[in-house]
This record gives C-alpha cells, structure tokens and sequence, in this order.
C-alpha cells in the first residue's frame, strides 16, 4: 500500500535533520519558491485534500478562504489529539517532526504567513521538547527566519502548550487557550480564516493534514489525488485500538475496507473473539455493528454507513462486554471535557451520565431508554459547539444497535423498582 | 499575601516566552506551566506574581488556570501518575490495572503518598491508545502495562 | 450603517445591519426568550434559551448571537421551536432549587417567567439536585447564592466587558464552573452592584435588601440617583413609606443601563438620625436667643421661614441689599434653585452664589450629552476624575475606548484610574492649569494660523514641547472631539481660559466639537442654569444686560453684579455682609478657608440654614429650616450632559417641601405667582429661562430631555499670574475620592467598608527632600490649619505637588486652602 506520512517513520533518526533530509526532506521548498503563493493553494485543493482533524473540510479551499489583504495572519497547527482512540499526530511528532515543519512553512508560503505555532495539548510535553529541537535545527539551516532560502519569505515557528482540556482540539477554543485564556469555544461567525488568532486571519489545521502537503507539492497534487475514492481522495492514518491483536496506527489508502484494517493489519480480534462494534472516528462518532466491517474506509462510505470517518480512530469492540458499559465511559469522558459554556452540553452531559449509571445499578427504568434519546435530542445541534453531538453520537448509535444490551440491565429488575 | 518570587532562571526562561507572543497574556499557560512544573503546585502568591507579569487581574489567572486539569491548587507528588482510563485502555482492562497501582502505593485514586512521592490520577484519553492500557508519569509515557511492568516502573523511580 | 429588512413570525422588521436577531424581534413584538443575552453586554450565547427557526439552515439557531440579514426568515415558535424551548429549559433547571418562595428574585426572575411561559409542565429529573454553596457574601453588599447560578456568565461578562476590572470571573471547568474572585475575596469595585440588576435568576442579591420585602409589595419610583452630575436613573422601591433599594433604570442617554454602588447603596442619609426634622433656633452668634421676639419655635417651617425672611427684608432695607446673602446649592432641584434666586432678587441683591470655584454659564461650543462621548472619536478629559467624582462617566469613557473606536486623551495634574485606557496623556504641575490649558489653545490657534498671543509658557507646567506638540496634534486632527472638564478642579479663572480654548477648537472647520462641564456636584449645571450667580439671571442673562433683565424680571430687578461666595464670606468676615441664606450648602467643610468660614460666619448678624442634615454650618445658624432632599424631594435636575429629568418623590416627609417654603416666602415678600404643583414652577422656567423653552414636565417624561444651548458670554481671562515662590512648600491638589465618610456616607452606611485613611500623594523627589517614605505619618499644615495623613509615593503628581483625597469630612482638607480659592501651598513635615 503507498505510504506518504508512514514512508520511513521507522527509520533510526528520523526526527533529526540529519536523517530527515538525507531521505529527501525540505526539498519541497524550492520548488515551492519557484511558485506563487496561490499556486501552492490551487496545487492543494486540486489534490483534494481534506483536514484530517475531525471535520474532513478542503484544505485548499479552507486556505482560499482567508480575509484579503489583512496581516498578519498566523498559522496554528493543531496538535491537541485528544479524541479517545486517536494517537496517529502522536506517533507523527514524535518520529517525523520535520515532516510537519516542512508542512507548516509550505502552507505558511502558501497564505502569506509570518508566524505559525503549534498547539501541543499540555500532555505532550515530551513531543514539545522534540519540536523545539527540530525547529531550532531547521532555523539553523535556514529553513525557518527571515527570508528562506532567499526566497524573500520569513517564517518563525513556535510552540505552545495546552494545559489538560480536550475542547481546546477545537479550533476556536484552541485560539482562545493559545491567547491566554479559557479554553471556551467562540461564536462563529466571524471564522478563524477572517478574525482567528488576535483577531487576524489564521489557518488552523491537523498535524496529518500539514504534514501530507511536502508529498503534495513534490510530487504533485495529481499524483495525490490519484490515490484514494473519487471524493476521499489520499491516505489516512488510521489509529486501530481496542480489542485487537495489533493495535496500531496504519496508513491507508482511503476507501480500503474496514475489514481489512481490523483483520488484516491489526491482526484480527483479541483471543478470537467475534467483533461487536466498531467506532471507526474516534469517540465522537456513532458506533457501528459488526455486520458493517466491511464499509470501505473513507469519508462518503462511512457516511453513508451512518457514521464518520472523523479523526481516524478505529476502536474495536468485541462480544466479551456489554455495550453500555463503554458508552457510559464515552459520556463520562465528554461530561469531564464540556467546558460548561453551555447549558445543555453542561447539564446534558451529566444527566445522560446520572442516568445510564443508574441503569447498570439495575435500578432504572424501561421508560428510561427513551428518556435517553429524547435527552439526546434536546442536546444535539442545540449547543455552542460540537461536543455535546459528540456525546449524543455513541449513546443514540448504541442504543439504535444494541437495545438488547440495554435492556439486560432490566431483566432482574421488578416493575416500577426505580428510586 | 506574600510575595512571589521567580527565580533568575525562571525570569530568564519568562523573557523568552514572551518573545513568543505578540501579545502578553498568550504566555500565561506557560507561565503557569512553569511554575506548576517547578512548585508541583500553583498557588495565589504565584498567580499574583504571574498577573503582574501580564497585566490581568489575578481572577482572571485564577479563572484561566482553573479550566485546564494540569495545574493544581494543591502540592502534586514528585511523580504525577495520569493513568488513562478511557475506551481503548478501558476495553483492554486498565479498571484492574489502575486498582492494582492504587493499591501499590496505598492510597485512593486522585490522592498523594503521605512521603509526597507519587501523586495518582484517573485521566482521559492521552493519545496512546494504540499502547492501551497506558499511564503517564511526568512526562514519560508508557504503554502496554501489565501488573509485573507498573511495579517495575514503580519500582525504578526514586 | 445600512439597513436590513427580514421577517420574523410573518412580520416584515428593517433593522440596522448589525442588529441581532432577538433585538430585531423586539420591535415588532415578538419575544424571544433568554438568559444571557443582555443588549449592553452583548451575545454570549451561553444559556441557548433563544434557539429559533431559520429558513435554509439545517439547525436551530440562536437569535442573540445571530445577525440579521436581508431577506431572512425566521420563526419563533412551532414545535421545533417549542421542544427546544423545553429541553432548553429543562435543562436549566435540572439542578436549579425549588426555593422560589423565599428568593428574593421571586416576582421579578426571568427564570421563572420563561419557565411559565415556556418551560416544561413538571421535571423528569429524579436525582438529588447538585448541592452548592447558598447565601454567601460575595462582598460587604451582595449575597451570592451558588445554587440557584444557571451559569449564564452575564455577571462575569459584565466584569469582563462593561466595568473591565475582572474581578468576577468564572472558575473551574464544566459542571463544577462557578462565579467567583480571585482566592475568595470580596468583588469590591466601583460598580459592583449592577450584577445583582442584571442576574436573571436569584443568585447574585443585594444584602441590603434581602428578605425585606416581596417584590410585588414593593412601589416602586421612577426617580434619579442625586449622588453626582451623572444625574443616573434609579427605581426606588418602598413600602409602606419606608426605604427598600434602589436598582438601575436604563437610560442611554445618561446611564446607559448602570449605576454605580454609590447610587445603590448611598442612600442611608434617607434616614439618618442627624436628619433635620423641624425649624430651631440656636443660640449662636452675635445676637441674643431673644434677638427674634415672637420667633415660632416648634411651630411650622413655613411659620418660621415667613418671620426669617421678613427680617432678611428689615435687614435689607436697614443696611442695603448688598448686606444680604445667599448660597444656594449645587444639590437642589432646578426649581429650588430657580425660585430662591427669584427670592433674593426680590430682596434686590444679586449676591448669589453656590459655589467656592469660578464659573460662568453656556459655552462657546456645543454641550454634548453623555452619549456623545461613544460618538466622538477624540474624547479629552481636563482635571478630570470621572472614576472618583462622576462614575458613570467613566464606564461611558471605557465603553467608547473599548468598543467605539473613541480615543482618550488627557490633561491632568495628577494620574487617574483611566490613564490606562489613554492614547495619550499630559501631565501639568498642581496649580499650572492656566498656563497648560492656554499653551494647548495656543498651540491650536496657532495651526488655524491665527496670530493670537495668550502668552502662555510651558515653564510652570512641567510640560515637554513634544507632549504639547502631540496633545495639539491629535486635539487638531480630531474629526469629532468631546471636551470633558472639571470646573470645580481648575483654579482661579481657569474655566474661563477653558472656554477660551474651547472657542479656539470651534473655529478649526474640520472638526466637530462639543463639550461636558463635568462639575460633580448632582445639580451644578442646573445651579448655574437658574443663575445661581452673582453675575448671571438664569440662562446666562448677565445682571449688566438691564434691559433684559428688566424685561424678564421687572423694573426693579437688581443688575449691579452681586458677591460671590468667596466674596460674601470675606464680607462677612470684615461685617459688610450682615446676613446670609444658605441652602443645603456645608461651606465650613466643603469650601476652602475651613477656620477662617467659620470666624465669618460667626460674625453674621443672622445666619439661616436650609438643609436636611445636620452639619458643621448648621451648628453655626441661628435659624435651620428643614430641607426634604432627595427620596422625598421633587423637581427637574440637569445633569452635566444638559439633559433635564425628573427626580421624583419616593418617600412622603414629614416637613414641607423645600419649594413650597419658597413659595411661601416669595408670597409674604408680596410676590403674586402661585404654583399648585412644582410643575408650575417648572412651566415659569420654562417662560423664564433662555434655553429651557422646550422643557416642560410632559417633555421631561421619565428619559428627560436636553435643554437648548444656554447663552456664553464671549470670555476674556486675564493674564496668568506668575505663582509665588514656594519657600519649600508643596501645591496642594485636593482630589475627589467617591466613597468619602461624610454626611451621605455616615458610618451606619453599608460602604463604610470603603472608607480609607487620609492620604498623601508624593512626588518621589519631593518625599526624599522631606525625608519620608511610603507608610510614614505627616503632618500638612497651610493656611493656619494642619491635618495628618500617611504618605503614599507614586508620582501621581509632579514635582512640587501633593495630592491629597478628601476622605472624609473630619479630616480636613479644604482648611488648609485659602478661603478666597488662590493657590494653597502647604508644608509637609514628618509627624
Ligand atoms: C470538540 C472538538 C475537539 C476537537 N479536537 C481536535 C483535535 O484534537 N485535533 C484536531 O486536529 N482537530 C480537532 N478538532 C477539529 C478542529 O476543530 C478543526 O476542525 C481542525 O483542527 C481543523 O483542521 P483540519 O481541517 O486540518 O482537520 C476538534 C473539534 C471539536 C469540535
Ligand atoms: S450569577 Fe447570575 S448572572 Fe452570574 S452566571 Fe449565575 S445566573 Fe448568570
Ligand atoms: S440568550 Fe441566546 S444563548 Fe443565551
């Protein structure tokens, strides 16, 4: 299968300079420079490219979308994974940092940027340390400061960490946790690309998304698009955990099956066991049963499926437990992670969590699976920003396939028993 | 109130933060960062000093530091044991694990060893979840645990 | 700005663009919910009580932090609506408590009218409710009660954007957020209290109030807060003729929606033990209890007031009526003001006056209302405070900083709480403000090329030429400026120069200019408007205009100019005034002179006093007449913006109204008006005074209205004296701090918690030749009197200067000035 992001990420030394460029890196650069700026734009949307952070939204179009002739204009990359499940920018940062640098200064290129940071979420201090050692080298070779390889263009890069707050992977609230504050999303309109990072234009984008635009640019945008569905076009990373054999991040050809990657390269299921479900986003997205494994992997397919390709998070769940038990680990994680703005995701949150405990109690109701939905569907899309969806997503997803795992709790239980 | 004092190196290290930023109280989670990492433990005379330094109220330090998990109020261990209990780590068994490390150090989770030597928290997902189950120590992270491998590792940190 | 037309619920609304959806709603009657949505605040989008229907968009939207946008439809109700509406709030009070009946928020919380009205039939929650903190202090005066929170962030936000201290903030994370400060300690700042106004639910209240009564028992008046000039708009609730609280009544054109906790929780003096209740003679001065046979001791004020005035009027005929005079007050409704000079000029003395500075009336620009500040793009502010002595004017001034686009400029002799938020800021040296405030006119005229020598110097001022240079500059730049100054803070005839300037302004032809004599006495324009002055009729009619003062007020109309205060004082020192009028004035603490005021008027034949508290002068009259004031007083007032409202009875006193006294005087001096109702005697203002033709009680409503541009004297100031030598001695600057310990904020007060200890504010340099630090005791010493204080060194005036707050009313600060108001110089020696 092609590997783009994963090429030699198990090479001895691959986060130093040294090796990086020894195996072709920064060579994007010049042929970057030979380039305007928007043809580095058109060269990523003709790739068709899209954010690998959650949303799937076209990258080169997103960069087009920036306010005209306003600067500075800033670049954040964001580096907060913290969607249960996901950890392929970890492996990314800790083995490739250059890969990402080189993304961030042809996009910086690309939309006339000056300043870029990184936001690490706070755990990853370790990858910070990695990054700056990486930048300072790259400043060192002149891939970074005032004008780059005589190209006229100046960039700096910086990195910035976040303190323990999984809203902050969100783009709005990653720019006010990078100027300083809460963690709180912010009211769109205005869009980041018009009034983002101190109110200037800025281009937020996933650590797999900015490290696949060095292949672009080298290789071409039709070489990239080439690979993939007709509308997912690319690899993917894809972070296989759970009950597997071989957890793992793997990158993809978008549109492989999803079988493929839970029985092939993650080795199958854990002690032979029969699949259940799969999540296949990440923890935002709604869980599917077993009898769909066989979805192609990309954007449309999954959709379509009823679900989202999201992070590029595959949890495999197996047939040794019961359904409501990680579903009640999903809500207890976005009631930890709702920033409280919002009445419904901060209440919500921990109703849905009050009352499926109470449940696996034995101490519930029946009538108490409708209440869920109907909770559910007083939170979903009524919120400020996204979490409250993605909490909804595995408690509606569940109970949609597995009633039955729901109602077990029940069985014991005498009519009419609830306190 | 007491004073809070940086010390020179911290005063140092705070310039170059600054110079990160065009504007100042984009340093301010570093900041905070810096202290918790150097104190185990931010507290109002440090958010005082840190407000100063930026130029905001200390409520608002106050409010900003208490959004985020990271800092805390109260003096964390030498080791600061996130252990992650969320689906991955959850579906390969991290509840027992978590138990186990609980009971190795003799305290209840979200508590400090009476010696101040280990501080051990129930924590979300930390992005390793390919290594499930898996806990972070200061700043290692380490994956694939099993009972025999949190008591080496337990074991090998003085 | 363009307009947008857009329907909601079938109803077709063209609304600014820019306008967000719930606003536009309002004007065509359509109510859309909310909790955190606050129009002066602006979108949070928090509580998602307002979700509505938007065609084309696949989800509900929420209408305070949508914008409108032409051809937009929107619905606001309809099942999807509706179920959102429940969920919403279902949500909202999933954890709120069920303690409705004893909420002091109960009859007035939006909380429960939308749950009425919106809300859910029962609640399917049936777990324990989350338990939090009830009914804790949140400072002195509010009570916070943690449960009933929603969350809506309005108070913190408020903090955030409007008083911008942040003081209150939101702490910790999701479920466990909660409003607090920083480690517990009370949210304590100058405007505090408009929290409790703006909480949709019972969580933040007012201590002072709680549990004093049910809202709905309570009646409540539409009436102004008399703390300052600011003039701002106030809810007085009783009940059963007593005092309940006070809340803010949202006018833009003066308020803007706040108030300050001076205006909430200053209102003890209502009911102070020291309140004057009764007319009394004491046995003071020169004459003999016996002095007055036949004086009604105990009978009625208004029997007592005919007597007085009768031998004010022997008096007159005995000695001339320039032995005679009055000192009106700076605190009195225009009525009273308006009908006692009437009184005097009937007694054929134009010695009026109410206060110790110089000052004229009209200006040779535009008198811009408050509002105007968030539409100038220059705002220049000279020896003004507004945080200290008119509050609301500093959240106006912060508004337009912030989100306006206005920029601030400053001249001051000492450093202010809104230094921060200025572009730029020029600092003179205590007492040079003539020569400061000519050299900018000068470096203007100078622009407009016109050759006119005002022969300032910067020498004095401590002024570089570039900071001159760039304070002209951006003063000449200006496409709209706003001219903020304090009257009552520039010595001498500084006001006049200042009027000089303002006319140099008006003659550069690409600017738009107007200014605010921010005085901060609560009726100083007003005072100065009815001609409380010795050399003014009302509405800047001067006394030397006989012609029309003959036309206006009769034949026998005085115009030979009177005293002033400072004039009668030192007359009545030297015995050429034999008796004087004081209404509702303290000239013993609040004039300068302090020993020497109160040796002059001991030496007064007779000395009335009008007032309704108890003071240091009052202890010196031989006749005190009962004043109501304000909760019990009626009539218009004008506030610095020029707009004149209406301050209401709240409180039924047990004494005669101050302008029905009037009345009854006037009628014994032979005059014929009658006034039936106060309104009548605004009606004769009305007649009577150049530019308030418009105004009239049906005009005046509850918002007020602005009188017209009142007449200036083109003004010609003379030259600067060169100031005497200093010998060692400091420049006194006396500075208003709001929270003083005087007769309105005694110590029964709930902000006594603000009272400070006296203080002096050094130049570093100063304090080393004197050899003092921070902390150390001094003692002040001029003009024959000394006071002590503690030092504070902060440059917050130059070299030369000391600045000193007046704290209270014992401490004495205003002794230590000159009682003819020139420059006080003071020796500062270690205590
Ligand atoms: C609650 C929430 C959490 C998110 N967390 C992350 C994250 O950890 N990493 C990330 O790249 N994007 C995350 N996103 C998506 C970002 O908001 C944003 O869409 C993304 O960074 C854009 O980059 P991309 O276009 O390259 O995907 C999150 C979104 C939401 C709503
Ligand atoms: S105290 Fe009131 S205003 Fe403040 S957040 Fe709570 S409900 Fe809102
Ligand atoms: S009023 Fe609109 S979200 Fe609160």
């Amino acid at each position: 299968m092609t590997q783009i992001l994963f090429k030699d990420i198990n090479k001895e030394g691959l986060h130093t300079m040294k090796v990086y460029e020894g195996l072709g890196g920064y060579q994007s650069l010049k042929k970057a420079f030979a380039q305007k700026p928007e043809e580095i734009v058109e060269a990523v949307k003709a790739s068709g490219l899209r954010g690998r952070g959650g949303a799937g939204f076209p990258t080169g179009l997103k960069w087009s979308f920036l306010a005209k002739d306003v600067f500075p204009r800033y670049l954040c990359c964001n580096a907060d994974e913290s969607e249960p499940g996901t950890c392929k920018d970890r492996e990314l940062l800790l083995k490739n940092p250059h890969l990402l640098i080189e993304g961030m200064i042809l996009c910086s290129y690309a939309c006339r940027i000056e300043t870029g940071y990184i936001y690490f979420r706070g755990e990853f201090q370790d990858l910070s340390f990695i990054m700056d050692k990486a930048l300072d080298e790259a400043r060192a070779k002149g891939y970074l400061g005032k004008n780059i390889l005589g190209s006229g263009f100046d960039l700096d890069i910086h990195t910035h960490l976040g303190a323990g707050a999984y809203i902050c992977g969100e783009e709005s609230a990653l720019l006010n946790s990078l100027e300083g504050g809460r963690g709180e999303p912010r009211m769109k309109p205005p869009f980041p690309a018009v009034e983002g990072l101190y109110s200037k234009p800025t281009v937020i984008n996933n650590v797999e998304t900015l490290c696949a635009v060095p292949y672009i640019v080298s290789e071409g945008a039709d070489k990239y698009a080439a690979l993939g569905t007709e509308k997912s076009k690319g690899t993917k990373l894809v972070s296989v955990s759970g009950h597997v054999k071989k957890p793992g991040n793997y990158e993809i050809e978008m549109g492989t099956p999803t079988s493929e990657l839970i029985y092939n390269l993650a080795g199958g299921i854990q002690n032979d066991n029969k699949l259940k479900a799969f999540i296949p986003g990440g923890s935002s997205v709604p869980m599917l049963p077993a009898d769909k494994v066989d979805t192609p992997y990309d954007y449309e397919s999954l959709a379509e499926a009823g679900t989202m390709l999201g992070s590029g998070a595959l949890i495999v769940i197996d047939d040794s437990i019961n359904i409501v038990e990680a579903t009640l680990r999903l809500i207890s994680f976005y009631m930890h992670e709702s920033c409280g703005k919002c009445t419904p995701c901060r209440e919500g949150t921990r109703w849905l969590h009050q009352i499926v405990e109470r449940i696996m109690q034995n101490k519930g109701q029946l009538e108490y699976i409708t209440r869920l939905e109907d909770i559910c569907d007083n939170m979903a899309f009524k919120t400020f920003c996204p979490l409250a969806d993605a909490c909804v997503a595995p408690v509606v997803s569940s109970i949609k396939y597995f009633r039955a795992d729901y109602e077990e709790y029940f069985k014991n239980v005498p009519a009419g028993a609830a306190s | 109130m007491q004073e809070y004092k940086f010390t020179e190196e911290q005063e140092k290290e705070i310039s170059r933060i600054l110079a990160k930023y065009p504007v100042k109280t984009s340093a301010l989670l570093p900041l905070l960062t810096l202290v918790q990492r150097a104190d185990r433990v931010v507290s109002p005379e440090a958010m005082v000093a840190i407000s100063k330094k930026l130029d905001v109220s200390p409520a608002y330090v106050q409010s900003v530091m208490s959004f985020y998990t990271m800092y805390h109020t109260e003096k964390v261990g030498k080791y600061m044991i996130l252990f992650c209990i969320n689906i991955s780590c959850q579906l390969n068994g991290c509840d027992k694990l978590l138990e186990h490390t609980a009971r190795k150090l003799n305290i209840k989770v979200g508590e400090t060893t009476s010696d101040e030597k280990f501080t051990l928290h129930r924590e979300e997902c930390l992005a390793a979840c390919t290594e499930a189950p898996m806990m972070r120590v200061n700043d290692t992270y380490y994956g694939n645990l099993t009972e025999q491998r949190i008591d080496q590792i337990l074991e090998s940190l003085d | 700005m363009s307009d947008v037309t857009l329907t909601i619920d079938g109803k077709t609304v063209t609304v600014p663009k820019g306008t967000k959806v719930v606003d536009a709603a309002k004007q065509v009657e359509v109510d859309i919910p909310v909790f955190c949505y606050h129009e002066k605040i602006g979108p949070l989008g928090c509580c998602r009580m307002c979700l509505v229907e938007v065609e084309k968009m696949p989800k509900l939207m929420t209408a305070c932090t949508m914008d409108v946008a032409p051809d937009m439809v929107v619905k606001t109700v309809g099942d999807k609506v509706e179920k959102a509406q429940k969920g919403v709030l279902e949500f909202t009070l999933l954890n709120h408590p069920l303690d409705c009946p004893v909420c002091d928020k109960g009859g007035e919380c939006p909380l429960q009218d939308n749950t009425f009205k919106y809300g859910p039939p029962d609640t399917r929650m049936e777990f324990h409710r989350a338990n939090n903190v009830k009914a804790a202090p949140l400072s002195p005066v509010i009570t916070i009660d943690r449960e009933r929170c929603i969350a809506c962030q309005r108070c913190t936000a408020y903090s955030e954007r409007i008083e911008q201290d942040r003081g209150l903030v939101m702490l910790n994370r999701g479920f466990h957020n909660e409003v607090n400060t920083f480690n517990n300690e009370p949210y304590d700042n100058r405007f505090s209290g408009n929290v409790i106004d703006i909480c949709p639910v019972g969580a933040l209240t007012n201590t002072d109030f709680r549990f004093k009564a049910r809202t709905w028992d309570l009646e409540n008046h539409d009436t102004l807060c008399a703390n300052c000039g600011c003039n701002c708009n106030i809810t007085l609730g009783t009940r059963l003729n007593e005092f309940m609280r006070i809340e803010a009544r949202p006018n833009d054109a003066v308020d803007d929606g706040w108030i300050c906790d001076k205006g909430r929780w200053g209102h003890h003096f209502m009911e102070s033990k020291n309140k004057i209740t009764a007319a009394r003679e004491n046995s003071v001065g020169k004459t003999e209890p016996t002095s007055f046979p036949n004086f009604p001791i105990n009978a009625p004020a208004e029997q007592a007031a005919e007597k007085v005035i009768e031998i004010f009027k022997n008096i007159a005929e005995e000695h001339g009526p320039e032995s005679i005079g009055f000192l009106g007050s700076p605190y009195a409704t225009n009525e009273e003001g308006y009908l006692y000079q009437k009184l005097f000029r009937l007694l054929g003395t134009n010695n009026i006056d109410h206060k110790s500075y110089q000052d004229t009336p009209g200006l040779p620009i535009r008198h811009f209302d408050v509002e105007e500040i968030e539409n100038s793009n220059i705002v220049l502010l000279i020896a003004c405070d507004p945080t200290e002595e008119l509050p609301i004017l500093d959240l106006r001034i912060k508004k337009a900083v912030s989100r306006c686009g206005t920029k601030l400029l400053s001249l001051n002799d000492q450093d202010t709480a809104l230094d921060k938020y200025a572009e730029l800021k020029v600092k003179y040296k205590v007492g040079s403000e003539a020569s400061a405030v000519d050299a900018l006119a000068e470096g203007l005229a100078r622009e407009l090329g016109e050759s006119i020598d005002f022969s300032s110097d910067l020498g004095p001022t401590g002024i570089s030429d570039e900071d001159m240079k760039s304070l002209v500059e951006a003063v000449r730049s200006s496409m709209k400026i706003c001219v903020v100054y304090n009257p009552a803070a520039l010595s001498g005839d500084t006001s006049l120069r200042v009027k000089r300037l303002l006319s140099v302004i008006a003659r550069i032809p690409t600017i738009e200019c107007g200014a605010i004599p921010a005085a901060p006495a609560t009726n100083a324009v007003g005072a100065v408007d009815m001609g409380l002055l010795p050399d003014f009729y009302p509405g800047g009619v001067p006394v030397s205009d006989s012609e029309k003062v003959k036309e206006l007020w009769g034949e026998n109309a005085p115009t030979k100019p009177g005293l002033s205060a400072s004039e009668m004082i030192a007359k009545a020192k030297s015995g050429d005034l034999k008796a004087l009028w004081i209404h509702r004035s303290n000239p013993v603490v609040d004039f300068p002179g302090g020993e020497q005021v109160v040796e002059a008027l001991k030496n007064l034949d007779l000395l009335v006093v009008h007032d309704m508290l108890e003071t240091e002068t009052t202890q010196l009259a031989k006749i005190v007449l009962p004043s109501n004031g304000p909760g019990f007083d009626e009539g218009t007032t004008t506030n610095i913006g020029g707009r004149v409202q209406a301050r209401r009875k709240a409180l039924e006193a047990n004494s005669i109204d101050d302008w029905k006294l009037i009345q009854v005087m006037l009628k014994k001096l032979g005059d014929e008006s009658s006034y039936s109702r106060v309104a009548k005697v605004l009606n004769e203002i009305s007649q009577k005074v150049p530019g308030y033709q418009e105004i009239n009680s049906r005009f005046v409503g509850k918002q007020g209205c602005n009188r017209e541009q009142v007449a200036g004297e083109e003004v010609s100031p003379g030259n600067v004296e060169s100031a005497a030598s200093s010998n060692g001695k400091l420049q006194l600057r006396v500075a208003t701090y709001l929270f003083a310990h005087d007769k309105i904020l005694d110590a029964s007060s709930k902000l006594a918690y603000h009272f400070k200890p006296s203080s002096a504010f050094l130049n570093e340099s100063d304090a080393g030749k004197i050899g003092v630090s921070n902390g150390d005791r001094v003692s002040i010493s001029g003009n024959g009197t000394e006071m002590e204080a503690e030092v504070t060194i902060d440059n917050r005036c130059m070299e030369g200067g000391v600045v000193v707050p007046r704290i209270s009313d014992e401490q004495g600060v205003n002794g230590l000035g000159n009682p003819d108001g020139s420059p006080a110089w003071v020796d500062i020696k270690k205590a």
